[in-house]
């Protein structure tokens, strides 16, 4: 059986065997030991310099407020985009108005009437492709077809136009 | 685990201003501990080369794991349960690599498990060259040896000890009787008998305090 005072007598401290170890002599930790622990503790101190340096104060907030810009510019880009685009589809829209405009050109109307009544009546070449081409404008192909086929019965040698022959 | 809070003993304190990034604190830490935990892990494995070794990896964890550190205990019960682990792994590694080189050569499956430094002979070889003391304390089982080597290099209590080797309070207790139950043994003195001038045996008591002498 276990003397009862063996652990309780070491443990209030300085007993025998206490006193034996501490005299026992023991080799300190070598010097290159000691360098190379303090250098890792080093090194990892500037490790953490080093990373702690990147992230700035004030570039959370910068990253934040661009976020934010290119956020609104794209917005802005997809409400009023196509209707930049569709300024520049007015020119059709405009043309088709000018054209209305000229599809009730009386005095076209009144030549028109005047030529066709008469097969013999012709009109000077110029003044026969510039009515064709008005008829292009306004959108009355079928008309401008026919009098380019009286313009060419009548002119087969006349070089028509462009106007004229594009609807 | 702590379910109270200890007031910081200064190590903590200066562990913690590590932690924060004073990088001074962290040498007066090493000043302070460097002797205690070499001494606590040559004569656990018993091995310079293995101490430096475990030595440096001790720190290296401590220094890689400082920004996780909560004071709630003493430092020194933080630093020794690292060394523990890192002594465990050590002991793990050590009789995996025996096992597999007595798998290699068939021959020295006759060979003991133990590690040569605890074989008769290699323990009668290491007394010659240290004390009485030393050698009874390498002799122990490395549990043993741990409990009583965690007392007296950190003057931890049984409760810190169980700690730090993950074990219940009693079983350090244990540990720590067992130890210095044998320990105790090696400072008694020794019967060596000599001859009489008359020519008959008689046994004189010496303390053998100094370096062990293998008799006969």
């Amino acid at each position: 059986m276990d003397p009862p005072d063996d652990l309780d007598e070491y443990l209030r401290g300085d007993s025998a065997l206490s006193r034996q170890y501490r005299r026992e002599s023991a080799p300190p930790p070598p010097h290159a030991l000691d360098r190379r622990v303090l250098g890792l503790s080093r090194a990892r101190e500037a490790d953490a310099h080093g990373t702690a340096q990147r992230p700035t104060p004030w570039l959370a907030p910068l990253a934040f407020a661009a976020s934010v810009l290119l956020s609104v510019a794209l917005v802005l880009a997809i409400a009023f985009g196509p209707q930049t685009v569709k300024r520049v589809d007015d020119a059709p829209r405009l043309m088709r108005v000018a054209a209305h405009a000229d599809a009730s050109n009386p005095a076209l109307d009144r030549r028109l009437r005047l030529y066709s009544s008469d097969p013999k009546l012709a009109r000077p070449p110029s003044a026969w492709l510039a009515d064709i081409a008005a008829l292009r404008r306004a959108g009355r192909n079928s008309e401008a077809d026919a009098e380019l086929r009286r313009f060419r019965s009548t002119y087969p040698d006349y070089p028509a136009g462009e106007l004229a022959i594009r609807p | 685990m702590l379910e109270f809070m200890e007031p910081l003993d200064e190590d903590a304190k200066l562990m913690v201003r590590y932690r924060d990034g004073d990088a001074d604190a962290f040498s007066a830490l090493y000043a302070r501990h460097k002797g205690p935990l070499y001494r606590y892990l040559l004569r656990q494995v018993r091995n310079a080369g293995a101490a430096a070794d475990l030595f440096q990896d001790v720190w290296s964890r401590l220094i890689a794991t400082r920004s996780r550190y909560e004071a709630r205990a003493k430092f020194a019960t933080y630093l020794f349960h690292i060394a523990h682990n890192c002594s465990v792994d050590f002991f793990r590694r050590d009789l995996k690599m025996r096992r597999t080189a007595r798998s290699d050569d068939a021959d020295a499956q006759l060979e003991p498990e133990v590690p040569e430094y605890q074989r008769p002979d290699g323990i009668a070889e290491f007394a010659e060259q240290q004390s009485a003391l030393l050698a009874a304390l390498g002799a122990l089982p490395q549990e043993q040896r741990e409990a009583f080597l965690l007392h007296e290099e950190t003057g931890l209590t049984i409760e810190e000890i169980a700690r730090i080797t993950d074990v219940g309070v009693e079983t350090a207790k244990s540990r720590l009787r067992y130890a210095i139950r044998k320990l105790k043994k090696s400072l008694l003195p020794a019967e060596i008998p000599v001859r009489s001038p008359y020519g008959h045996e008689r046994f004189e008591q010496h303390a053998i305090h100094g370096p062990a002498r293998r008799l006969g």
